[in-house]
């Protein structure tokens, strides 16, 4: 808490009223952005300073968001440049995967969130499986980068597109490629959990 | 009558999965998978993709650290 200095901090109405919209229309997204960090980044410690780094941008441009237009797709948006503009110029070559570091990744996430008691029902239940997590990220960037915005975070193909700055056939044919892609990889994985041909 | 093929039916297959079709589109696409088998078996195989990320895909919370440090943000005098 700030309390100590908020006797002293005067904020204008306009401020004041910047705020509460933040709060009411960003805020909530706070999970969602944290998901795809940690999707983009494979490390908690990356995530959680892009989420932060993020929010502090939309903060500080919230003007400039268009009331009543999708503000988490604007929120990803501003994560998604900052990523790159981060992380990208040095990172690994997309498609190059390192699995040892994905494990590593996915246990010591799955062991920090273990002893969380106040965790969402939600997640809990659908925990990932090792199998799905690497075929995911052994695509390569664009197939599956597409495939989480839509699958995983829902957005629209409009959203996605002006996400990945791309026209709306190819985030049509990135998906279908990419979904091919993920469907060799996980064959031996589905049948092996009965997501075998029957529905 | 349609005049889907299955080269159209497969650029629109992600669409169709995604209910991303106009009614248009739609209408063509059903009616080309009531007998393309194999068109058919495509779209059932990235229905069941989709849902296998989907379920087993985890979704994690963001940490407390990080939620309160974004609500001091915005945390005003009232």
């Amino acid at each position: 808490m700030t309390s100590h200095n908020k006797e002293e901090q005067q904020i204008s109405p306009e401020e004041a009223q910047k705020q509460r919209d933040f709060q009411e229309e960003a805020i909530q997204h706070i999970n969602a952005l944290y998901n795809y960090a940690l999707h983009l980044t494979m490390n908690p410690d990356d995530a959680h300073d892009l989420v932060q780094e993020t929010y502090l941008k939309a903060y500080k441009f919230f003007d400039s968001f268009e009331k009543g237009t999708n503000c988490k797709a604007w929120l990803f948006k501003i994560l998604k440049n900052n990523y790159i503009n981060k992380f990208r110029k040095n990172a690994r070559e997309p498609g190059k995967v390192d699995y040892d570091q994905i494990k590593d990744f996915y246990h010591s996430i799955k062991d920090a969130q273990s002893d969380s008691e106040d965790l969402n029902a939600g997640y809990m239940k659908s925990l990932m499986h090792d199998e799905v997590y690497q075929a995911l990220h052994g695509l390569p960037e664009e197939f599956r980068e597409v495939i989480e915005l839509c699958d995983i975070e829902g957005f629209t193909y409009e959203e996605i597109a002006n996400m990945v700055e791309s026209p709306i056939g190819t985030v049509r044919s990135r998906l279908f490629r990419g979904r091919k892609l993920l469907r060799e990889k996980l064959d031996a994985f589905a049948r092996k959990y009965g997501y075998g041909t029957e529905e | 009558m349609t005049t889907m093929n299955c080269k159209k039916a497969l650029s629109l297959m992600s669409a169709a999965v995604d209910g991303e079709l106009s009614e248009r589109e739609q209408q063509d696409f059903d009616q080309h998978i009531t007998w393309c088998v194999s068109c058919a078996r495509e779209y059932q195989e990235s229905k069941k993709t989709k849902h296998l990320i989907r379920e087993k895909v985890v979704r994690f919370k963001a940490p407390e650290s990080l939620v309160n440090s974004i609500l001091k943000l915005t945390d005003s005098p009232s």
